[in-house]
């Protein structure tokens, strides 16, 4: 009985040290000074952000750590959702909010729901810059200005290309994101304002930003219309590579029998178009960070700014235009 | 699969018919996993009223391996099998073990860092990458169990901090990044074929069969049930549970880790925040479905592979019938809603009512509500 009264002890003790750990662990390092208000010209920003995602996540969020640097005279406290969870993110606002850092950039994992922490950061006078994501319903009142590339535009232009290539029509396949996301909403707006009448949409379905689920999905899809698909407009890199992966598997070739376009232009996404695998990718540029540097410090000087800031992007539609690209991809 | 011997049948009232064949119908009927073998069939028929032609298995002209849908499906519901196999003898003692899903992101990242790195395309280094991966995996299970079995904290509590921490641990391996690698042997774990059929789904029937060999054959099964039964009274009967709890948390990392080559080999990609991600949901849903109670005790394994083909089946028949991806978790949440009900005590117990007018030996429930039938 000594014995397991012992081990209650002990485990008890290992428990208190795994629930704090696990509390560490979920605010992420953003407190990591513990709540060092600004001090001289020093500038502490919350970088509300997403984390491991995929290749364009990894860059665009390096861009913005490398961008907000201590030698630029910026203390940027990182905290990535834990596994895509809003809540996390909204924690992780709230607590920014209370040790009152100088100013906020938010990430959204979902669009909606962000109504009262932005409110309570407006109170604050804490500005709030949006990069890539936007919130729903789009109150710009809520926030200072939004930094992203133009989905609409991007999937409209990746719309073009695909009635230039297929002037007759043609059935195609919308790989998604997870259903509810801004970025989604707008790609999919984009593509369908553009995209001729004589295409036939034969199924959007999500295979959630994933090449292992996009393979799966892709290949039902070829099964259930009997490979009778001409195009893929993959959302993400990742599902467009994932799809080609199903089309090599039905002892299809991907680019001859089945199109693919993607969207973000990741390093992995211009290899495969190099080798002719991807048909068109088209380039959703992650790196702002000196775009929200110069909006930060024009918020924090009192200027007005631009309700939304649109990033340029490039598009890709040649295993030429590719190869030429990849050498300084940084991506 | 044949050797995942079901276990003994809930009821003493198989029917006792002439044939043994209706014996054998008989003795299934009696199993909880029937309504998971109805949803099954009722998946397939409704797809195979969309296209006749859903079941029809082909040789690829191109490949030369089989292609169809069905082939798909015993390809898709390899990992899932994996993690539910391992996850059944967990729930068997009344554990839970929620980190299996990181579990397989782990072992995704180990071997697809160690062959990125290493380079090398041949078999060796795909050996050694799963061999890595496994090791890796049985390092996790080992924490588990003793904290489990040794220290005596809360398996769910356990398991969770695993998760956690695990999915860390695979984002800190890839340094956060999706890492790839090229190796045709490891590739071919989960897309290759043997005589045109799918080598993983051949390997996930050859250690369901060793798993189920191991508990059933031995006294093992008796001994991991007697613990999830009563604990106390295991012990006193001279049963020795840390080291059953340590090996049971083990065996079901290690098949985790073999759910994570499978599943990243398929696309020779680690993604570190998606690779398993929600696996141990689906693994906990192939269990229940499968009849075995989470309160622990009698475990069925031929039940848990029939929930992880059912919820494999589910997930494509979400694609092939083009259900919008917006409502995929609400259908999939009404189907195993009403295989679960089905499978509840009341409902059992109306079934079994009736049954008691025709073979007078069953046991006739005590349920106060008359069955008007």
């Amino acid at each position: 009985m000594f014995k397991t009264a012992r081990f209650r002890a002990i485990a008890g003790i290992a428990l208190a040290g795994a629930m704090a750990l696990g509390v560490t662990a979920c605010s992420g390092g953003s407190d990591a000074e513990g709540g060092g208000s600004a001090e001289g010209d020093v500038t502490t920003i919350g970088f509300v952000a997403v984390g491991p995602e995929g290749g364009w996540r990894t860059a665009n969020e390096k861009n913005i750590q490398d961008s907000f640097s201590k030698e630029n005279g910026f203390d940027l406290k990182y905290a990535p959702a834990t596994n895509g969870d809003q809540n996390s993110q909204i924690t992780a606002f709230t607590s920014f909010i209370d040790e009152g850092v100088d100013a906020i950039l938010l990430s959204a994992t979902e669009a909606t729901g962000w109504e009262s922490v932005l409110e309570r950061a407006k109170e604050a006078e804490i500005p709030v810059v949006l990069l890539d994501r936007g919130i729903e319903p789009n109150d710009t009142e809520l926030y200072t200005s939004r930094i992203a590339p133009d989905n609409v535009g991007i999937s409209a232009s990746a719309a073009e290309w695909a009635n230039e290539q297929f002037p007759e029509g043609a059935n195609y396949v919308v790989l998604e994101g997870p259903p509810g996301l801004s970025v989604v909403n707008d790609r999919n707006k984009g593509w369908d304002e553009t995209i001729d009448p004589n295409f036939t949409k034969l199924e959007s379905q999500s295979a959630n930003w994933s090449t292992e689920e996009a393979k799966s999905v892709f290949e039902t899809i070829l099964k259930a219309n009997n490979n009778n698909v001409q195009l893929v407009f993959a959302q993400n890199d990742e599902m467009g590579l994932g799809a080609a992966l199903a089309v090599e598997e039905a002892g299809l070739k991907p680019g001859t029998d089945v199109k693919i376009i993607t969207i973000d232009g990741t390093k992995a996404a211009l290899e495969a178009l190099a080798a002719g695998r991807l048909s068109f990718v088209a380039e959703y540029n992650p790196l702002f960070g000196d775009t929200a540097i110069e909006v930060v410090d024009a918020a924090l000087a009192g200027e007005t700014v631009e309700s939304e800031i649109v990033v340029p992007s490039v598009t890709f539609d040649s295993p030429e235009a590719a190869t030429e690209a990849l050498p300084d991809r940084a991506f | 699969m044949s050797a995942a011997s079901p276990a003994p049948a809930s009821g003493p009232g198989s029917a006792s018919g002439p044939s043994s064949a209706r014996r054998i119908v008989g003795a299934v009927i009696h199993q909880p996993y029937i309504w998971a073998i109805v949803a099954l069939l009722l998946l397939l028929i409704i797809n195979l009223v969309k296209d006749p032609s859903y079941l029809g298995v082909s040789v690829n002209a191109t490949t030369g391996n089989l292609s169809g849908n069905v082939i798909d499906i015993l390809r898709a519901s390899a990992p899932i099998m994996m993690i539910a196999i391992g996850m059944t003898l967990v729930i068997a003692t009344r554990g839970i073990d929620l980190s299996v899903g990181s579990v397989m992101a782990v072992s995704g990242a180990v071997s697809m860092e160690f062959m990125n790195n290493s380079g090398g395309g041949d078999a060796g280094t795909a050996i050694m990458a799963a061999a890595l991966a496994l090791g890796i995996s049985a390092v996790l299970g080992t924490v588990n169990g003793v904290l489990v079995s040794v220290v005596g904290l809360q398996p769910f509590i356990t398991t969770l901090i695993t998760m956690l921490a695990g999915r860390g641990l695979a984002k800190v391996i890839t340094s956060g990044q999706n890492t790839s690698a090229t190796n045709e042997p490891f590739r071919w774990l989960a897309n290759g074929t043997v005589f045109g059929f799918p080598v993983i789904f051949v390997i996930g029937a050859v250690i369901v069969a060793i798993v189920a060999i191991l508990v059933r054959r031995t006294a093992l099964g008796l001994m991991i049930e007697s613990i999830g039964i009563n604990p106390r009274a295991a012990r006193m009967a001279g049963i020795r549970p840390i080291g059953i709890l340590i090996s049971v948390y083990i065996v079901s990392a290690v098949l985790a880790g073999i759910a994570g080559i499978f599943s990243t080999a398929s696309v020779m990609t680690v993604e570190v925040a998606k690779t398993g991600l929600n696996a141990e949901m689906d693994a906990i849903l192939a269990v229940v479905i499968g009849g075995t109670s989470l309160a622990g005790g009698k475990f069925s394994l031929t039940g848990s592979v029939i929930g992880a083909l059912l919820i494999a089946t589910l997930d494509k028949t979400i694609v092939f019938l083009s259900i919008p991806s917006s409502a995929t978790p609400a259908f999939k949440a009404i189907v195993i809603v009403v295989i679960c009900l089905l499978q509840s005590q009341r409902v059992r117990a109306l079934f079994a009512r009736r049954r008691s007018r025709t073979t007078p030996s069953a046991p006739v429930p005590t349920r106060k509500e008359t069955v008007s039938a």
